[in-house]
């Protein structure tokens, strides 16, 4: 009992991380159709600064996150996606691989292949005991930033202008502009909130691993993807779905698999998407309808 | 036949009597070039059989893989089980099922049956994965190569432990059979071009709810189109093995997945041309910055870029090229015979350019 309590924090805890960044993925490709792969390399920006900068205190280093995440977010958009407009999804997407593999390169030319270590936030990295369960406070912290993040972010979409322009951009593009919707304010507005969301996912990433490399952002953004596409990556809250789903089973299966299988738990991860693909191809919580690509 | 006739006749063959002149070409170039230069031109050579069966199936069927690098990385998985000696297999890959131990070919036949181990799993896991399109398709061929990875990396019943790799693979395929190999998969990818399952898929690229109301079955059509190029990607795979001679699975990952797409958008994706060119010019371009890295005298300067700049130049070159020249450096076509005006189809009358 209590270790299954235990496996569901931590699963439920793997879910928000990863249900944040299908979520920053699935605003973009909402508005512009962009499966945007080179998402993990902004969390890795997010994260460096997070390492370098956390003992100047975490008042400078988390502002500092979400700077460098808004401001690589949107250089992207500038510098590469604004200029393929008419591309189809598919040609982003290996668009965007490119942007990641570019990065990579990057960030080992400035930073070395090795990892950067500094100790964040240590004071999460204990376990508490909550009513004689013991679980891991990074666990907690993390489904309560997640939380409040998701809960701000569902309050500006819902209830400011930018956020209603924001969700029927991502629902009809083609039409919110015949509206009379700005294109670029929701273009910009959606890569805006999806480097908030990367560095959101940097700093509970980083706070696990104390550790950051050239690719750390790879494999959550492989998961966030396929998160994403299987939830239904058209719908915001679609992509958020299906990223939770992904990281959920992706931590139960950690902990419940018999110890020789536990290494091929990504594994059964990936088969149980293919699965959900052909059933589901336009993803599970889309009710009909196909994906417009 | 009158010789317009004639020449209409002879346009497809020579799109590719000169793609292996080019590789010939190409090939002849560099092995004057050095020992180096002509490893980096075996790779080369194996990325292009890559990129080929890339192009047989996204080429013809519009269809976005990320999956065939899993064909590849069973055709090496393949190859280095069939050609390392039974006594070395014995002491370094201790785990695996007994049979495996015993099993040997003669490594022209390991190949050959590493294209088969590609082609069926592209049959078994066809029939469900053709039925996706767009983005679908492209996620659940990635999560087959991830799949295909993991399975690689820690099953030790068919390999080494996990973080360990297949060592001892013979020394036996030189530059010149490489390219004589590449060669053939041109033919072939070209042959296929013209048959019937190849035209009917293009139709389908081209629009698919017309070719379906057409009577064209789509999912059986790509179901061909994977199978067979999960077969040459399964022979590029067991050319890669003797080639590198060194088998792991990490080295079958997202990274070989996008240089060869990379390669394969450079060139533009719709055309056998754009395979092989994409495939050439990406590796000549390497081939260049690795000297450059290296510092390259011309004359009494040495030209020299910084440590570590190779992959990021290729990286922007590629962007640029997706930016200003989405459909890639052949744009589509495939190479026409030069020196004549090309014969206009019967029916159409001719313009004035």
């Amino acid at each position: 009992m209590n270790q299954l309590i235990q496996s569901l924090v931590d699963a439920l805890s793997s879910g928000a991380t990863l249900g944040l960044a299908a979520l920053a993925i699935g605003l973009v490709f909402g508005v512009i159709r962009l499966a945007n792969f080179a998402q993990g390399e902004i969390i890795t920006a997010s994260a460096y600064s997070i390492i370098f900068t956390w003992q100047l205190g975490w008042y400078v280093a988390i502002p500092i996150a979400l700077i460098i995440g808004i401001i690589l977010s949107l250089l992207m958009e500038v510098g590469v996606f604004s200029r393929m407009r008419t591309a189809t999804p598919a040609t982003l997407l290996v668009a965007s691989f490119a942007l990641s593999f570019l990065l990579q390169r990057v960030y080992e030319l400035l930073f070395t292949n090795n990892v950067q270590t500094a100790p964040v936030a240590p004071e999460l990295a204990r376990s508490i005991s909550l009513g004689g369960i013991r679980v891991q406070m990074l666990s907690v912290a993390t489904i309560l930033i997640a939380g409040l993040l998701l809960f701000g972010l569902i309050q500006f979409l819902n209830k400011s202008i930018w956020g209603l322009q924001l969700q029927a951009a991502a629902a009809d593009f083609r039409t919110a502009r015949l509206v009379g919707i700005p294109a670029s304010r929701v273009i910009g507005l959606s890569f805006v909130l999806s480097g908030v969301l990367a560095a959101a996912v940097a700093f509970v990433s980083t706070v696990k691993t104390g550790a950051v490399g050239p690719t750390f952002g790879i494999p959550i953004v492989v998961l966030a993807l396929i998160g994403a596409v299987i939830g239904g990556i058209d719908k915001i809250y679609g992509a958020l779905a299906g990223g939770f789903l992904v990281g959920f089973a992706t931590s139960m299966l950690a902990s419940w698999l018999p110890s020789d299988m536990s290494n091929f738990k990504d594994a059964f991860v990936f088969l149980l998407v293919i699965i959900v693909l052909i059933i589901r191809p336009s993803g599970l919580l889309v009710r009909g309808g196909t994906v417009r690509t | 036949m009158t010789e317009r006739n004639l020449r209409w006749r002879l346009a497809p063959l020579w799109s590719l009597v000169s793609l292996l002149l080019l590789v010939y070409v190409v090939t002849l170039v560099n092995s004057f070039l050095g020992e180096s230069v002509q490893v980096q031109m075996q790779y080369a050579l194996v990325n292009l059989v890559i990129v080929v069966a890339l192009y047989m199936f996204i080429g013809t069927s519009g269809v976005l893989s990320f999956g065939h690098v899993a064909f590849v990385a069973l055709g090496a998985w393949t190859v280095g089980l069939l050609t390392i000696e039974p006594t070395l297999k014995r002491n370094l890959l201790s785990d695996m099922f007994p049979f495996l131990f015993d099993v040997q070919a003669p490594w022209l036949i390991a190949v050959l049956i590493g294209g088969l181990v590609g082609g069926l799993l592209a049959v078994l896991v066809g029939p469900v994965l053709m039925r996706l399109n767009g983005l679908q398709a492209g996620i659940a061929t990635f999560a087959l190569l991830l799949v295909v990875g993991q399975v690689l990396t820690y099953w030790s019943s068919i390999g080494p432990r996990s973080g360990q790799s297949m060592v001892g693979i013979p020394q036996v395929l030189d530059l010149q059979t490489t390219m004589l190999l590449a060669m053939a998969t041109i033919v072939v990818a070209w042959l296929f071009q013209r048959t019937r399952p190849a035209r009917l898929l293009r139709a389908a690229r081209e629009d698919g709810i017309a070719a379906a109301a057409s009577g064209i079955n789509i999912v059986t059509q790509r179901t061909i189109a994977f199978a067979l190029s999960g077969v040459v990607a399964g022979v590029a795979g067991g050319l890669f093995a003797l080639t590198n001679r060194v088998v792991q699975a990490s080295l079958f990952g997202i990274e070989l997945t996008f240089i060869t797409l990379a390669m394969l958008v450079l060139g533009g994706m719709l055309s056998l041309s754009g395979a092989v060119v994409g495939a050439l010019v990406f590796s000549l371009i390497d081939l260049v910055l690795v000297r450059l890295q290296n510092g390259l005298e011309i004359g009494a300067f040495v030209v020299s870029i910084p440590q570590g700049s190779r992959p990021i130049i290729l990286g922007v070159l590629l962007i640029l090229m997706l930016i200003f020249r989405p459909s890639g450096l052949t744009g589509g076509r495939e190479i026409v015979w030069p020196f004549r005006a090309r014969a206009p189809l019967p029916g159409v009358p001719p313009t004035n350019e």
